[in-house]
C-alpha cells in the first residue's frame, strides 16, 4: 500500500516528463524521415531506387508512344551529363524552347561514378523536360555497380522501339568495361533487330562509345560497321563518349556517324527524320 | 593561492581515489577501449567493431565491420571502415551524465566484391578512372551525449552520438555543381550506440 502511494506519483511525473519530448521527438524523426527520402545512406553502391524511379525506359517508351506522328520526327540527342548538373539543368531549359520536339535521346554517361544517387540526380533534372527521354548505357554507367542500378532505373542495357516512320535501336558499345571479350556490342542481337523491319521503317541505331574509338572492341569494328552498312533502312547513327559534335561518313559505307557533344560543353543536336531523309542541327546553350 | 591550489590537488586527490575505490585495476593496454553500433552514413546498413580512445578522451580510432541486407540496400554489402572521431569538449551534468557537443572526424571505408577495384585493371589506360571504387574517404562532423555508471563493479559508459556525414566523390560533385545541389544532398545522418570499458 505505501509501496505503490510512494511509486505512482513517480510514475506519473516520469510519464508527464517524458509524454512531451517524445512527442516531439517523434514528430521530428517523421519530419525527417519524408522530407528527404536520402536521409540516411547505407553505401555509396547501393542500388535503392523508389518505384517511381524504376523501369524508366518503359514507362517513357510507353508515352513515346502516345504523342501524334507527323511526316517529320524532330527529336533531341544530347548525352554526357556526368558531374555537369548545372549544365544539364541549362540544357533543361534552353531544350524546352525548341519546337515540335517528340522525345530526347541520352547517348550515355548518365553517371560519372555509377552511383544511384548521380541516376537520380539526371533523372530529376531530365523530368523537368517537356518530352519523355530515353538513355543508351555508358562506360562511366558501368562502372562498380553502375550497370545494376542501370537495369534497375531505366531498363535492358540492349533494347528498341518504334515511333512513327522510325525504330530506334539502342546498343550498349562499351567494349572496355567487359575487358574486350568480344560480348560487346551484341553483334549477333544487332543483326537480329536490324532483320526484324517488316515495315521498312528507318532504322537509327544509337551508342555511347563509336565504333572509331579506343574503348571500342578493335575485333568488333569491322562487323559492327558492317552489319549497320548490310541494313537497307540504316542511313545514319547517333553516339556521344568523345564530349564533342563531330560526323562523317567514317566507313564510305553509305552511313554517317553523328556525334553529340557532352553536357559540359553547353551542346546538343537537334534530329529531324522522314521517309527518305534527316537532317541534324547543333544547339550551343 | 597556496590554500586553494591545496584545495584542488585534495578535491583530485578524492577523485582519484574515489576512482580506485573497489574497481578492478586497469585492463591490458591492448583489449579496446570501448565498441560501437553504428546505423547508417554509407559504412552499411549496421556496422560495428571495438576501437580505442586516447588518454584524454578526445580522439576516439574505430574499426568497424559494416554489413548492409539487399533488403535495404538493392545488392548486400560487406564494409569494413577505418574512422577517427576527435570530441574536443566535455561538458558534465548532473548524475553522472555528459555531453560532447561537437565532433569532427573522418573516415577511410573499404567495400567487399569483385565489381569494386583498388587498382583498375591492366585493360584501362593509366588514369582512365582516377577513383578507386572499393575505397571511400569520407568525413563528418556529429555530437553525442553519455553516462559513466559502474556495472558489476567495473566502470563503464554508454554513449549515443549522431554524424552528418559526406565523401569525396559527393563533395566533388557539390563542389562543381552549386546550383543543382544543395549541402543537404550530399550529407547524411548516422546514428550510433558506444558502450566504454574505462
Amino acid at each position: 500500500m505505501r509501496v505503490t502511494r510512494i511509486i505512482h506519483p513517480i510514475i506519473n511525473k516520469l510519464k508527464n516528463m517524458l509524454r512531451w519530448p517524445r512527442l516531439g521527438l517523434s514528430l521530428g524523426l517523421a519530419f525527417l524521415l519524408t522530407s528527404c527520402d536520402d536521409l540516411f545512406q547505407y553505401n555509396p553502391n547501393e542500388e535503392t531506387l523508389l518505384d517511381r524511379d524504376k523501369d524508366l525506359t518503359a514507362k517513357n517508351i510507353a508515352k513515346i508512344s502516345q504523342l501524334p506522328v507527323s511526316d517529320t520526327t524532330r527529336f533531341i540527342l544530347m548525352g554526357d551529363s556526368q558531374r555537369w548538373y548545372d549544365e544539364c539543368e541549362e540544357f533543361v531549359r534552353s531544350a524546352n524552347q525548341q519546337r515540335d520536339i517528340s522525345f530526347v535521346l541520352h547517348a550515355g554517361d548518365i553517371s560519372d561514378f555509377g552511383l544511384t544517387q548521380e541516376f537520380k540526380w539526371v533523372n530529376e533534372i531530365m523530368t523537368r523536360l517537356k518530352y519523355p527521354y530515353v538513355t543508351v548505357i555508358g562506360n562511366h554507367d558501368i562502372v562498380a555497380n553502375g550497370s545494376a542500378t542501370y537495369r534497375k532505373m531505366f531498363g535492358p542495357l540492349n533494347y528498341s522501339f518504334a515511333f512513327g516512320h522510325d525504330r530506334f535501336v539502342f546498343v550498349n558499345t562499351n567494349s572496355r568495361e567487359y575487358a574486350f571479350d568480344g560480348s560487346v556490342p551484341d553483334i549477333a542481337w544487332l543483326k537480329a533487330q536490324l532483320a526484324n523491319n517488316p515495315a521498312h521503317l528507318n532504322t537509327i541505331v544509337v551508342g555511347h562509345v563509336p565504333p572509331f574509338d579506343a574503348d571500342f572492341d578493335k575485333n568488333l569494328e569491322k562487323p559492327y560497321t558492317e552489319t549497320l552498312a548490310g541494313a537497307p533502312n540504316v542511313k545514319f547513327t547517333l553516339y556521344g563518349h568523345q564530349h564533342r559534335f563531330y560526323e562523317g561518313q567514317f566507313y564510305d559505307d553509305g552511313v554517317n556517324y553523328h556525334l553529340t557533344t557532352s553536357m559540359g560543353a553547353r551542346g546538343y543536336m537537334v534530329v529531324s527524320t522522314w521517309k527518305g531523309g534527316y537532317s541534324v542541327e547543333r544547339v550551343n546553350f | 593561492m597556496k590554500k586553494y591550489l591545496l584545495l584542488v590537488l585534495l578535491l583530485v586527490g578524492i577523485r582519484g581515489m574515489a576512482q580506485e575505490v573497489g574497481l578492478r585495476p586497469r585492463r591490458a593496454w591492448y583489449l579496446p577501449d570501448h565498441l560501437k553500433l553504428q546505423f547508417a552514413g554509407n559504412i552499411g546498413f549496421l556496422s560495428g567493431g571495438p576501437g580505442y580512445v586516447s588518454r584524454n578522451k578526445t580522439l576516439e580510432t574505430d574499426l568497424l565491420f559494416g554489413f548492409l541486407p539487399q533488403k535495404y540496400g538493392g545488392d548486400a554489402l560487406v564494409t569494413t571502415t577505418l574512422k577517427t572521431t576527435y570530441s574536443p569538449w566535455r561538458i558534465g551534468l548532473r548524475d553522472s551524465y555528459y555531453i560532447r557537443p561537437f565532433s569532427i572526424g573522418a573516415y577511410m571505408s573499404y567495400t567487399f566484391g569483385p565489381q569494386f577495384d583498388t587498382k583498375w585493371p591492366s585493360y584501362y589506360p593509366a588514369g582512365y578512372y582516377w577513383w578507386a571504387t572499393a575505397i571511400r574517404p569520407g568525413a563528418y562532423i556529429g555530437g553525442k551525449a553519455g553516462r559513466n555508471v559502474v556495472l558489476n563493479n567495473r566502470r563503464r559508459s554508454f554513449e549515443l552520438y549522431y554524424e552528418l556525414g559526406t565523401y569525396d566523390l559527393l563533395i566533388i560533385s557539390y563542389v562543381q555543381n552549386k546550383s543543382f545541389l544543395k549541402l543537404n544532398d550530399i550529407v547524411s545522418l548516422s546514428l550510433g550506440v558506444k558502450f566504454g570499458f574505462d
